[in-house]
């Protein structure tokens, strides 16, 4: 990828990273994404500091390990997607699919129902989803997702 | 944020946890919110939709109420 030269920082470091996690599967560490930008791992931390506030990243306490970079998760969730082989993790349900539309490439979602434990598979097509009677259930109301987005 | 395989699955969830079942949402909602957030993600200019954005989106979608109000502060 290379960088253009239009773009402010902050937007060269979040398609750094988010071009890294498409590529990949896995959100980057801090070094990666500050090698692809050709700046200093300080200059990118002060970046993602910015990049949160504006709710598009979500931090460790450490300011340097993006534990969310929606829809993708840092860390494995019990909700997978494979997109053109590669293997993503999503933060929670709404991602799942959200990983398919951020890609704009067809996928397979493997997650679970929460209550039985019941395996769960959608296929994603570029249109949407197949037809399936699941359901979406999110416990935390909008005024209070960002209060602790792991949790929600 | 999670999928369950029916309604009934769903309140039994909340009831073992003693919280309050909250609103639910279909697949193909779920994919028009999908979109609408991520579509554009990975693109220069990508941005999360504003508060009077979201509202907005979950009423096109049949989701309105408190619930889906980014700004209530009714569930303090």
């Amino acid at each position: 990828m290379s960088l253009d030269p239009t773009h402010t920082f902050d937007t060269s470091v979040k398609l750094a990273l988010y071009g890294i996690t498409a590529e990949s599967g896995r959100i980057p560490g801090l070094n990666a994404v500050a090698e692809r930008v050709g700046d200093t791992p300080a200059a990118v931390k002060e970046a993602y500091a910015r990049l949160r506030a504006q709710r598009l990243l979500w931090l460790e306490a450490n300011g340097v390990t993006v534990r969310m970079a929606p829809p993708f998760s840092g860390v494995p969730t019990q909700h997978q997607v494979t997109v053109d082989g590669i293997e993503y993790y999503a933060n929670c349900a709404w991602d799942a699919l959200g990983i398919s539309a951020a890609l704009h490439r067809p996928g397979l979602v493997r997650s679970r129902c929460e209550q039985s434990l019941a395996p769960f598979e959608l296929h994603v097509g570029l249109e949407g989803p197949e037809p399936s009677s699941w359901l979406f259930h999110c416990l935390v109301p909008a005024a209070r997702w960002w209060d602790d987005l792991v949790f929600t | 944020m999670l999928f369950f395989r029916s309604e009934e699955l769903i309140d039994a969830w909340c009831r073992t946890r003693g919280v309050t079942p909250r609103p639910i949402v279909r697949m193909d909602q779920l994919w028009q919110l999908a979109v609408t957030w991520y579509s554009t993600r990975l693109e220069a200019e990508s941005r999360r939709p504003a508060p009077n954005e979201m509202r907005s989106i979950f009423e096109d979608l049949g989701l309105a109420g408190d619930f889906w109000d980014p700004t209530t502060d009714m569930f303090g």
